[in-house]
């Protein structure tokens, strides 16, 4: 098994994190989006959609989709249990890996895309629709800071893959997108300093 | 346990579709009105703070949000017949082209009705022009789906699936903005024409 990575994209490194929270080590062969070697034909075969990570499993098929990737890992290899251990906690934590993704993550991803030089080639960009995502972005770590509110973790009493999606949407959002969160959002703050410690946080 | 949700709306439609495929018909729903924006009233915020439908509560008093955690609980629950996955590898697939299929069809048909709709009109910023974009990458990924479904019989292989859920209510939302399969699309045609003939389709 070998996955294709780029280090400074954020979807590659969800699943780094979450393959070093399970002990495991597979490895990684860069793929460099900026010089656009995802959209090579060879790259274009393992994944039609263009996106990273990749995986490349033993019998030379393909797995696309950070979470997709996630799954048949965790089902591989089940502990430690990163997705929940029965239907109601299973349900509980895709909703917040889905909460995150769809907003933090989302609206931070499409501001960086519609205001960041890098995208100036690639795409219609409109920093008129890039500024509102900015600002959705900002709402989204005030609403996350009163979701977690004393709480540990953000979806169970553990560190789950809702953990790793909002660890790299926050790092995502204030490196890419200019939208860093405010200190005053103490819950926020506290939780993130939680995550951000533990080793696999430097996968 | 009972289902909170509005009936024209596409995401409660996946849960619907989802439900009939199980054939699990003793789950009530409840209506929450969008048109008046009952959905971001203080009582309902209390059940999802994201103020979207639908809304699973579970006897014990849980609140499910989030179309594909609600779908998931009751696969759980229920494994049979199987529309996520059977094992490790096939459930990872299913998961990969159930986003594709979120990424790539639904948020492009629901981004163009966002930004271009009366019924968003003052709700959210709408941004004509990139729901335009929006609209036009719905257009191409129809084109590109149908190149997928020639060798297969449905969106994620040989049976039917979520995935075929998410296309089907991503590709007939299109309608609200004229997004729709073209008469040279065969391959997608004939899937449309497959899944939208099963008795779920019209949960």
């Amino acid at each position: 098994m070998k996955i294709y990575d780029f280090a400074f994209a954020p979807n590659p490194r969800r699943l780094r994190i979450f393959v070093a929270e399970k002990g495991l080590k597979i490895p990684l062969e860069q793929v460099d989006i900026f010089a656009g070697k995802n959209r090579t034909p060879e790259m274009l075969a393992k994944n039609p959609a263009g996106g990273l990570p990749v995986v490349e499993l033993d019998d030379g098929s393909c797995l696309a989709e950070s979470v997709a990737i996630c799954r048949y890992l965790e089902g591989l290899h089940p502990e430690p249990n990163m997705v929940g251990k029965n239907s109601r906690e299973q349900a509980v934590i895709e909703m917040w890996n889905r909460r995150i993704e769809l907003g933090l993550f989302a609206a931070a991803g499409r501001a960086f895309q519609h205001t960041n030089e890098l995208f100036k080639a690639r795409i219609k960009q409109f920093p008129e629709y890039g500024a509102t995502q900015r600002e959705a972005a900002a709402q989204q770590l005030q609403w996350l800071d009163a979701q977690i509110g004393n709480k540990p973790f953000i979806a169970a009493d553990r560190f789950t893959i809702a953990d790793i999606t909002a660890e790299v949407a926050v790092d995502f959002a204030a490196q890419a997108a200019g939208v860093a969160a405010d200190p005053a959002l103490k819950n926020l703050a506290r939780w993130y300093e939680s995550v951000s410690s533990r080793p696999s946080a430097k996968a | 346990m009972k289902i909170y949700e509005f009936t024209q709306a596409p995401n409660p439609r996946r849960v619907r579709v989802f439900l009939a495929e199980k054939g699990i018909n003793n789950v009530p729903f409840v209506q929450v009105n969008l048109a008046t924006a009952d959905n971001t009233k203080p009582e309902f915020l209390k059940m999802n703070p994201m103020g979207r439908v639908p809304v699973l509560e579970l006897d014990d008093g849980t609140y499910i949000a989030e179309s594909v955690a609600i779908c998931r609980y009751f696969e759980e629950i229920k494994p049979e017949p199987r529309l996520m996955g059977v094992d490790a590898k096939d459930k990872a697939v299913v998961e990969m082209w159930n986003r594709r299929m979120e990424f790539e069809i639904l948020s492009n048909t629901a981004g163009a009705f966002r930004n271009t709709s009366d019924f968003f009109k003052g709700r959210i910023p709408q941004v004509k022009e990139y729901g335009e974009i929006c609209r036009n990458a719905a257009v191409k990924r129809l084109e590109w789906l149908d190149t997928v479904l020639a060798d297969r019989e449905f969106i994620a292989g040989p049976r039917y699936t979520i995935a075929d859920i998410t296309a089907l209510i991503g590709i007939d939302f299109g309608r609200t903005t004229g997004i729709k399969i073209q008469e040279n699309q065969k391959n997608l045609a004939r899937w449309h024409q497959a899944v939208s003939s099963r008795p779920s389709a019209k949960a």
